[in-house]
């Protein structure tokens, strides 16, 4: 395959890793936490949340 | 060469575990280690309660004899993920080391590994890292008419916990049995003996092996973000529980990613089914098959899983439905090898196709990137306070067993910085316990398998301290710990504090009744346990004969 597909695959693979990695490290910072803190006033610890 | 699969697949372990490598333990939920964990009737799978963490805590407790409990936690912890990788990179090892490295990251860099990681599942990702390396070995013992003593060294580790051992045992016979009768039989004795301990316990308790329907419901494959759970399981996500998921998984870059993993998986199908020896491949799309099929029938029918668990002894362990999704995930790290491969033979000989393959090797990292560090933070490294050394102290083992109030699982303590964690305080004094495995998820209660728990509950709803101080001592309790800024009730029990402070009460009862374990117990689970260890005994001693025989 020539070079210029090369040079294509390689844009658009390292778009995809770019924008995987700012669109995950920003979702990361800005997202609700999906865990809440300990309250004291919960009779009991929950396992988890489905 | 053949070492930088090894190197790339350390590399993204501690990039992968990050804080959780300081010093201290990593406490989150199921996962609870503690400096020296004894080896009690539990450990030893003749308990009242199913053998939840059988063989698991009596390895532990046999191994931090000799390795200090906190650096074997940070040696297993990076050992499992570094073998999974260099495992999947040993799957494709006739491939360019570009594909190799694709393969482990593939492998280390999942939904499953990290959401697994966070809930605590660590002998679930110790047989999901042997795995590929039974993989090899079962098909080596099926091909070649010599044997080797790798099998038996590995298929222990693989067995740790039941659903672990399941998916170890079930991915062995389906590579290694077909060379003859006698060769099929020695090897499924072989399968039969490393996961003979949580086996026979389990046997043991057959009668009340069985629990709470409602849990099949709650521990059901969960979609993430937008991928329902079919979809989010074909990319190894899918837990239940959402507070494990990394948050990137909740929006758009999971679709993205299950786009990405199918689209360099798809690359490499073909080379790979041509490649492929018919059987080895078969055997890899009936595991993956099996994983990702259980993981969907928990999903679409939690209600029949219930019924399995309810009825059928041993029914629940197929509850967590994306639990066995282990199983699937050789076949994607392969198929992620060849399909990197293939992405670079398209583009070569130009300098580009290097660049390409690389970008595509690391592509999960970038669709998964909150994985790094420690799950972002979730995985943390944290010191037991001095009450807890002061609680072991003063409790006395000979006065019978302890029981740990408030009588509920969780905890998530301050010290701990929040992270829910199961109670580790009965770990930590190292004697037998009771403590409560009710489990409540979403607010809603799911009933435990230990019948001493009802028993326990029972006699502390009795209506005075002394009847509850008589009712338990019936039950073979002589020592209460009561931990105080835990949230639940603690019911007045009459007997002598030894021990008061603002964050625990040491109370002791008096004379406990004792409650021997059944002859008929010990001397099945010495069979078991010895059959787990002659398989560690057998291979290690082969493995020496053999270096003599060829120095």
């Amino acid at each position: 395959m020539g070079s210029i597909a090369g040079i294509a695959a390689s844009i658009v693979l390292g778009t995809a890793v770019a924008v995987g990695t700012v669109v995950g490290l920003v979702s990361n910072q800005t997202g609700a936490p999906s865990q809440s803190p300990a309250n004291a006033e919960s009779p009991v610890v929950n396992y988890g949340t489905d | 060469m053949d070492a930088a699969p090894g190197l790339w697949s350390l590399l993204l372990a501690l990039l992968l575990l990050g804080p959780a490598l300081a010093p201290g333990f990593v406490l989150t939920y199921d996962m609870v280690w503690v400096p020296d964990l004894g080896l009690g009737v539990d450990a030893l799978g003749v308990g009242s309660g199913l053998p939840r963490a059988v063989p698991s805590d009596a390895v532990v407790a046999v191994l931090d004899d000799v390795i200090p409990g906190m650096l074997l936690q940070k040696l297993v912890l990076v050992a499992t993920l570094t073998a999974a990788g260099a495992g999947a990179a040993a799957l494709v090892g006739g491939l360019p080391l570009l594909a190799r490295c694709a393969a482990a990251t593939v492998y280390v860099w999942n939904p499953f590994v990290v959401e697994r990681l966070v809930i605590g599942h660590w002998p679930v990702l110790v047989g999901y890292a042997v795995l590929p390396w039974l993989i090899l070995e079962a098909g080596r013992w099926r091909r070649e008419s010599s044997v080797r003593p790798h099998l038996l060294l590995l298929l222990p580790l693989g067995c740790l916990s039941a659903s672990a051992g399941i998916a170890s045992g079930l991915a062995v016979l389906l590579f290694g049995l077909g060379r003859g009768r006698l060769r099929n039989a020695l090897l499924t004795l072989v399968v039969l003996a490393g996961n003979a301990p949580w086996l026979v316990a389990g046997l043991l308790h057959a009668g009340r092996a069985t629990s709470d329907p409602a849990g099949a419901v709650r521990f059901a494959t969960n979609g993430e973000g937008p991928l329902p759970g079919p979809l989010a399981a074909l990319g190894l996500g899918g837990i239940w529980n959402r507070e494990v998921v990394p948050v990137s998984r909740e929006g758009a870059l999971a679709v993205l990613a299950l786009a990405a993993l199918l689209l360099v998986a798809g690359a490499g199908l073909r080379a790979w089914w041509r490649g492929t020896d018919r059987r080895d491949a078969i055997a890899l799309a009936v595991c993956w098959g099996v994983g990702w099929g259980v993981a969907v029938l928990s999903w679409g029918a939690p209600q029949a899983l219930g019924w399995l668990a309810a009825e059928v002894p041993g029914g629940g362990l197929l509850r967590d439905g994306s639990r066995l999704l282990v199983l699937s995930a050789p076949l994607l790290g392969v198929l992620s090898g060849h399909g990197v491969a293939r992405i670079r033979a398209w583009f070569q000989p130009h300098a580009s196709a290097t660049v390409v393959a690389s970008l595509a090797a690391v592509l999960p990292l970038a669709m998964l990137p909150d994985a790094a560090w420690g799950a972002s933070g979730r995985l943390h490294a944290a010191r037991y306070p001095d009450w807890y050394d002061a609680t072991r102290t003063a409790v006395d083992p000979s006065r019978g067993e302890v029981l740990l109030l408030p009588f509920t699982s969780y905890r998530a303590p301050a010290w701990n910085r929040g992270q829910k964690v199961l109670d580790p305080l009965g770990r930590y004094l190292g004697i037998d316990h009771v403590s409560s495995d009710e489990l409540v998820v979403s607010g809603q209660r799911l009933a435990g398998e230990d019948p001493r728990g009802e028993a326990v509950r029972q006699a502390l709803t009795e209506p005075t301290p002394g009847a509850r101080a008589s009712a338990l001592t019936d039950l073979g309790i002589g020592t209460l710990v009561v931990e105080r800024a835990a949230p639940g009730e603690s019911p007045e029990v009459a007997g002598e504090s030894i021990l008061t402070s603002s964050d625990v009460r040491v109370v002791t009862l008096g004379e406990a009744r004792e409650r021997p374990v059944p002859d008929e117990w010990w001397l099945a689970m010495s069979v078991a346990w010895a059959a787990f260890l002659s398989l560690l005994v057998t291979g290690v001693t082969w493995t020496l004969v053999r270096r003599r025989r060829d120095m």
